[in-house]
């Protein structure tokens, strides 16, 4: 599928202009699906930015991964545009990184008030503290497992 | 009852006629019990027993949809007398429907506790059998029969409403053949 | 065996609220066992007959799926994926297959699309009709309970006889589905669903126009457009309250830009709103089933794909009947993925029930709840 990218990358150049230091990477996995990589400490700015002024009006979603190989976490918030009809179909992932050891973010709950139990299950299932967060507590397992966060990758299945 | 004597209590006439009413009470209930459990009165008490086993309200997982099915208009369960009707004291049967996680385990034994005796379990589906296709999950249960005594067991993922119905069948079967007091 | 503890008493820290008329509120806890939806609870703190606040509290049916399909093969991760909501597995299906296959680089060959298209919409008629079946018993009408089981039974038949399963038909493989269409079906689809549409006028009859229903619904539960894409809602939730989104038109995948139908909207945003508009949805898959088997391409329908998962990251999405199924998985070679995000429209509506339930009437709660159609396992996953 070789279509223009011209309005993924133009979105990607608006971001980079408003933001030259604190958006380390930028690019277009596939058509519609562009990413950014954002420093942890901006992120509440570059999503209010990307709310106000670019239109992404509510999170799809949000995800944590574990790449303990390279001993971070990264917590991935997928948006997208509902007000605009031409972007409704793309779905920007913005990424942050934080290290293993000390994994501490800003919520967004006050940017997307929609991602409050997405970041939840993220804290209970990879222990990750959303400071700001009206209410961070377990959400699917009280009373379903007592040990260390399940999705980390040290715990391990026993068919694994 | 009296649990507790005083020391006054022990020379009162009335606590020790109480006491002799209570233990004459006690042989005429194991004698009723004895005659209820004979032959034609214990076919009449299981006939209603077998022909009213209402469940209780509860869907646990996907195997609720095809016991949603099995309640529909084509495999009609309700033709077997099984109508999930009323609170919990007033039900016979629980039908453990799929996946039983922890948190839910401990809700479902207090659900069978309240249940007023004789109480039937299905366990329906692989999940409730032995864990089924997520055996080896970190929030599962393996199997209904960790902590509730089933009586009938229904294989498949989800079973087919016509399996579903002759475990009901089974069950009456062995109602049928049991005592009336089998549990208390 | 071995018994497990009773769980702890509800928190008397919630209960400590006081109302503004002074008195004390109370915490109620509707659930987790409850008829005809799947075990979820919800904390409601009612003033009186008022409810002034309400807390979902899932977790009950939560399976660890997204842990399980990292360690399973992704083939035999299919059928772990489809069962959250078992009655519309093809849309869970066809949402993680669409993942596989963007990381892959294959498409199916259109036959296939077709075929997909069909299950797709066959889902979608029997999920509505079984979350029509208990919003009739729900809200006391028995026969509403009893005929969408009948009518469903004619699509679970269908479905039965394309894919060999009445529910977890575990169809749709990377590259395309594993079986053709057998003779005679095409008739036979055409055949039900005009016999459908004139059942469903005789719902409008019954139901959908009896003051019973309408008195009960309109005006309850209403969501406002503004706070439904603040919140992320998704589905006939949002398409209740004014938003025409729908991805089968916004994003089309497999046969869908094909296709000739129309996306019900509605603007009032109450109970009776979000009811209606499955409705015409169901009318509409309808039309859809009918024009699929017959302008279906002939051809193979299946093209080969490896059972690898490349290295990569893809973001797929297909419109569930609950709303939008999402999958965001990250593959590193092997037959494993390294990671699977998986959220369902359900998910995404969770976030609405309390914004429905608020300052409304505790006879109105299920009503409203019902509603959204929020399904607990498929929340819970």
């Amino acid at each position: 599928m070789s279509h223009s990218q011209t309005r993924e990358d133009g979105l990607i150049r608006k971001i980079k202009e408003q933001f030259p230091n604190d958006v380390k990477e930028a690019r277009v996995i596939r058509r519609s699906r562009p990413e950014i990589v954002v420093v942890p400490e901006k992120i509440r700015e570059v999503a209010l930015f990307l709310r106000d002024q670019l239109g992404f009006d509510h999170a799809n979603g949000v995800s944590g991964v574990d790449y303990n190989r390279e001993g971070r976490f990264e917590i991935v918030y997928h948006t997208s545009s509902l007000q605009n009809k031409e972007m409704r179909d793309l779905v920007l992932a913005v990424k942050e990184s934080i290290p293993r050891t000390s994994p501490k973010v800003t919520s967004l709950t006050s940017v997307w008030p929609g991602v409050e139990y997405f970041e939840r299950e993220t804290f209970e299932m990879f222990g990750i503290t959303f400071e700001g967060h009206p209410r961070l507590e377990k959400l699917f397992l009280t009373d379903n497992w007592d040990g260390p966060p399940p999705l980390r990758k040290e715990v391990r299945f026993p068919t694994d | 009852m009296s649990a507790q004597k005083t020391s006054q209590q022990e020379d009162d006439p009335l606590a020790m006629l109480a006491d002799s009413i209570n233990v004459w009470v006690g042989k005429l209930s194991e004698i009723v019990k004895k005659v209820v459990d004979t032959g034609p009165i214990r076919s009449v008490v299981n006939w209603g027993r077998i022909y009213s086993l209402w469940p209780v309200n509860i869907t646990t997982a996907c195997c609720s949809a095809e016991f949603g099915a099995v309640s529909g208009p084509r495999h009609d369960l309700e033709r077997f007398g099984v109508l999930p009707l009323g609170s919990l004291r007033q039900s016979d049967l629980i039908v453990v429907e799929g996946t039983i996680t922890k948190k839910m385990a401990k809700r479902l034994r207090m659900i069978y506790d309240q249940m007023a005796i004789p109480r039937y379990v299905i366990a329906m589906g692989d999940c409730a059998i032995s864990g089924g296709l997520f055996h080896d999950s970190y929030s599962i249960v393996n199997g209904a029969h960790e902590f509730l005594p089933v009586d009938v067991y229904v294989p498949g993922c989800p079973p087919r409403p016509e399996a579903l119905e002759q475990a009901i069948i089974m069950l009456q079967e062995k109602i049928r053949k049991s005592k009336v007091y089998a549990q208390g | 065996m071995a018994v497990p503890e009773k769980p702890a008493p509800l928190a008397a820290v919630e209960s400590a609220k006081t109302s503004e008329s002074g008195a004390q509120t109370l915490t109620v806890s509707v659930g987790p066992q409850h008829s005809g939806s799947g075990h979820m609870r919800l904390i409601i703190e009612l003033d009186g007959d008022i409810i002034v606040d309400a807390a979902p509290d899932p977790g009950y049916v939560h399976r660890g799926i997204e842990k399980i399909c990292e360690v399973r093969n992704i083939i035999k991760s299919i059928p772990v994926i489809e069962r959250p909501a078992i009655i519309d597995s093809s849309n869970l299906n066809h949402a993680y297959i669409k993942a596989i296959e963007e990381l892959q680089g294959v498409e199916p060959p259109p036959r296939g699309k077709y075929l997909r298209c069909l299950l797709n919409e066959m889902n979608r008629i029997m999920s509505h009709l079984y979350w029509l079946s208990i919003y009739g018993v729900f809200l006391g009408h028995t026969t509403m309970f009893m005929w969408p089981l009948g009518d469903r039974e004619l699509f679970i038949d269908l479905a039965e006889r394309l894919t060999g399963a009445r529910i977890t038909h575990s169809y749709i493989v990377p590259g395309g589905v594993r079986r053709d269409l057998p003779q005679g079906l095409a008739e036979e689809a055409a055949k039900r669903t005009e016999y459908f549409e004139k059942r469903l006028d005789e719902y409008d009859k019954i139901f959908f126009n009896n003051p019973l229903f309408t008195s009960r619904s309109k005006g309850v539960g209403v969501l406002p457009k503004n706070q439904a894409i603040a919140l992320g809602c998704t589905g006939p939730t949002l398409r209740g309250s004014g938003v025409d989104a729908d991805l089968r038109k916004d994003e089309p995948y497999a046969a869908y830009s094909e296709l000739d139908f129309e996306v019900p909207t509605r603007n009032e945003g109450d109970s009776y709103s979000r009811a209606v508009i499955r409705m015409d949805e169901m009318r509409e898959s309808c039309k859809l089933i009918r024009q699929i088997v017959k302008e279906i391409p002939p051809g193979p329908i299946r093209r080969k794909a490896p059972i690898v998962v490349p290295r990569g990251e893809a973001y797929s999405r297909v419109e569930s009947a609950r709303g939008e199924c999402s999958f965001y998985m990250i593959g590193e070679g092997g037959d494993k993925p390294y990671r699977v995000r998986y959220i369902t429209g359900s998910y995404r509506n969770m976030a609405a029930i309390p914004v429905l339930l608020i300052g409304g009437h505790m006879a109105d709660m299920p009503t409203a709840w019902w509603s959204v159609d929020y399904w607990p396992v498929e929340a819970d996953r």
